[in-house]
């Protein structure tokens, strides 16, 4: 199987960085024409008026999961070579919570937040800034957070592992409860008031 | 934006090449193997990329944090099993191997006394089709010399010790006695382990390596 | 809705104008943008055997700067640590995406039309207290992203696509908690 091509432990050469560039700009790119370098927008999501958020997330979690699958089928991609993040229970659950709470606050993600400083968005910059305190602060903080950061390992536990089921399964289900709630998104944002501008 | 009318045709021409590829997913199942067709060529980048075997420490982290799809085989003969075996292994000839059932979503771990016999039960499982196999290459022996009882030469630098820390913690929860000793380490004269080349990351630490890899993969 | 009416163009066309002209050409469709970003994404898998992330980078950042003021605190630390070593935040992958999403990011409102300074925000608040609550969500989301290994781009995206338990995990509860704590934001947006 041809892809990957590059193996992720052997790859922060000069091609590998090449190819960092080359898809943080196709990236960049994407999610400012969706209008997510917006701070007022990507907070629409959250009062229920602009439902941008996840219909830009969900289009693209289902895009790369079938394209993991069919390429993988298709003998095209050793996805066991893909690397897949650990999971770890509590320290992921609290820390969307706590993601979460600054994402509404802020308006922006880490990602997006650099599309909006890229634009000239003082409150890009603003967030941005605050970022990187805050890993400064866990950082400071480490010692006292390690046993917490480390509980509750399962190493690598995807759905297909957790479930019982194979992952052709697990991605059409995937699918089928995006396109559910794209539906519902769009019936949502139609009876929330049809008022012009995004 | 409110739709117009071509956007919605795009949309749902997206939407509608999303549903026929997961339909098209559950009926074309999972990979299965292609019929007694051994690829030898990514048999053999797999060996040397060192993706077919993992580390004894290894091994012993997964079976602590009950890493979901694991399944410990223990290829020796039934009364080698009885006598001894590891935490949640299960016993299997070779000839038992080509017959098992194994879940794409199962990770298998072979081992046998000293891992000859357990690599060959992973070539046999690669060419039955099923990718997510490995084994002990250092076998049994190797289980012993790291895990049971690691041992912390006496002149061992303190990212050793940082290592050897995290080992011994693993080595006690499987009921071992770490050791501090001098020189390298006690090696058996029969211990087949001690004549393999090691890895770079081998030994001193390789679970730990394993670890720091792990979390150094900022997101 | 297009403003393409000829009839009543003398009164229309100027107003269209100068909507462009503040908020620049509409956005895309989100759908397709967000296609788009998925292929990004699994071009990350096919190539890299990896995928994307931001907040990764943001900690390699901020350790090559603490490694630079404060080397010996530095080196004691694991947290940070982790991330010196490897020839500094120019040879890290991530880095090196976050500069291209900046580049992107710019090159895309260039074309449209929508680069322009200023702080986002509502009506109700002065750019001060924006600013604030920006700075304060942005600290808090450093520490959530640390905490659960990445944030939408790398746990909610990436492991989203590869089905892992605990990205899902992420993405629920962030959204939930968004949700939950929106009414004490109400006033930076309306």
């Amino acid at each position: 199987m041809i892809f990957p091509l590059i193996d992720a432990e052997a790859g922060a050469g000069g091609a590998g960085l090449g190819v960092a560039l080359v898809l943080g700009v196709a990236f960049g790119f994407a999610l400012e024409r969706a209008g997510l370098g917006s701070a007022r927008k990507l907070a629409g999501q959250f009062y229920g008026r602009d439902l941008t958020v996840l219909k830009v997330m969900f289009s693209a979690i289902v895009t790369a999961a079938l394209g993991v699958f069919w390429l993988s089928r298709l003998g095209l991609l050793d996805a066991s070579r893909v690397y897949v993040p650990p999971t770890y229970l509590l320290p992921q659950a609290v820390g969307g919570a706590v993601f979460g709470v600054g994402l509404v606050a802020a308006g922006l993600c880490p990602g997006t937040s650099c599309v909006a400083a890229a634009t000239g968005r003082r409150d890009g910059l603003a967030v941005v800034g605050g970022m990187l305190l805050g890993v400064l602060l866990f950082a400071e903080a480490f010692p006292l957070l390690a046993s917490f950061y480390d509980s509750t390992p399962r190493g690598t536990l995807t759905f297909p592992n957790l479930l019982q089921v194979s992952p052709a399964v697990a991605t059409a289900a995937l699918v089928a409860m995006a396109l559910g709630m794209s539906a519902g998104a769009e019936r949502w944002e139609r009876r929330a008031g049809a008022g012009g501008g995004s | 934006m409110s739709a117009s009318s071509s956007g919605s045709r795009t949309h749902r021409l997206l939407a509608g090449a999303a549903a026929v590829l997961a339909i098209g997913a559950l009926a074309a199942g999972d990979r299965t193997t292609a019929g007694g067709r051994v690829d030898v060529d990514a048999l053999a980048r797999a060996v040397e990329a060192e993706q077919d075997h993992v580390t004894a420490v290894e091994l012993a982290a997964w079976i602590r944090d009950r890493k979901p799809g694991l399944r410990v085989v223990d290829v020796r003969v039934a009364a080698d099993y009885a006598e001894f075996h590891l935490p949640t292994a299960e016993n299997l000839s070779l000839t038992g191997l080509t017959r098992a059932a194994i879940r794409p979503d199962e990770t298998v771990v072979l081992y046998s006394e000293g891992g000859t016999h357990a690599a060959q039960g992973w070539f046999f499982l690669r060419a039955r089709g099923i990718e997510h196999v490995y084994f002990l290459r250092g076998g049994l022996y190797e289980w012993m010399t790291e895990v049971v009882n690691p041992t912390l030469p006496a002149d061992a630098s303190p990212a050793q010790r940082a290592e050897f820390a995290r080992t011994a913690e693993l080595s006690r929860y499987f009921g071992g006695v770490p050791r501090i000793g001098g020189g390298s380490g006690p090696t058996r004269v029969d211990d087949p382990a001690a004549k393999l080349p090691r890895r770079a990351s081998d030994g001193d630490g390789a679970g730990a390596a394993a670890v720091q890899r792990v979390r150094q993969r900022g997101c | 809705m297009s403003a393409t009416d000829t009839a009543s163009a003398s009164v229309a066309l100027p107003a269209a104008r100068a909507r462009v002209r503040a908020e620049g050409r509409p956005y895309a469709s989100p759908y397709v943008t967000g296609v788009g970003i998925g292929l990004v994404l699994l071009a990350a898998f096919a190539v890299m055997g990896r995928g994307l992330g931001a907040s990764g980078a943001f900690s390699s950042v901020a350790a090559a700067g603490v490694g630079a003021v404060a080397p010996a605190h530095a080196a004691g630390n694991p947290a940070v640590a982790e991330y010196l070593g490897q020839g500094g935040p120019l040879r890290d992958w991530l880095v090196i995406e976050i500069a291209g999403v900046v580049l992107g990011g710019f090159a895309s409102a260039w074309l449209a039309g929508r680069l322009g300074g200023g702080v986002e925000r509502g009506p109700r608040v002065g750019d001060g207290a924006r600013l604030a609550y920006a700075a304060g969500g942005g600290v808090v989301m450093g520490i959530g992203a640390k905490l659960a290994r990445g944030c939408t781009s790398g746990q909610a995206l990436t492991g989203g696509a590869l089905l892992s338990v605990g990205s899902w995990l992420f993405i629920a509860t962030a959204f939930a908690a968004a949700y939950a704590a929106a009414p004490l934001f109400r006033r930076e947006w309306t």
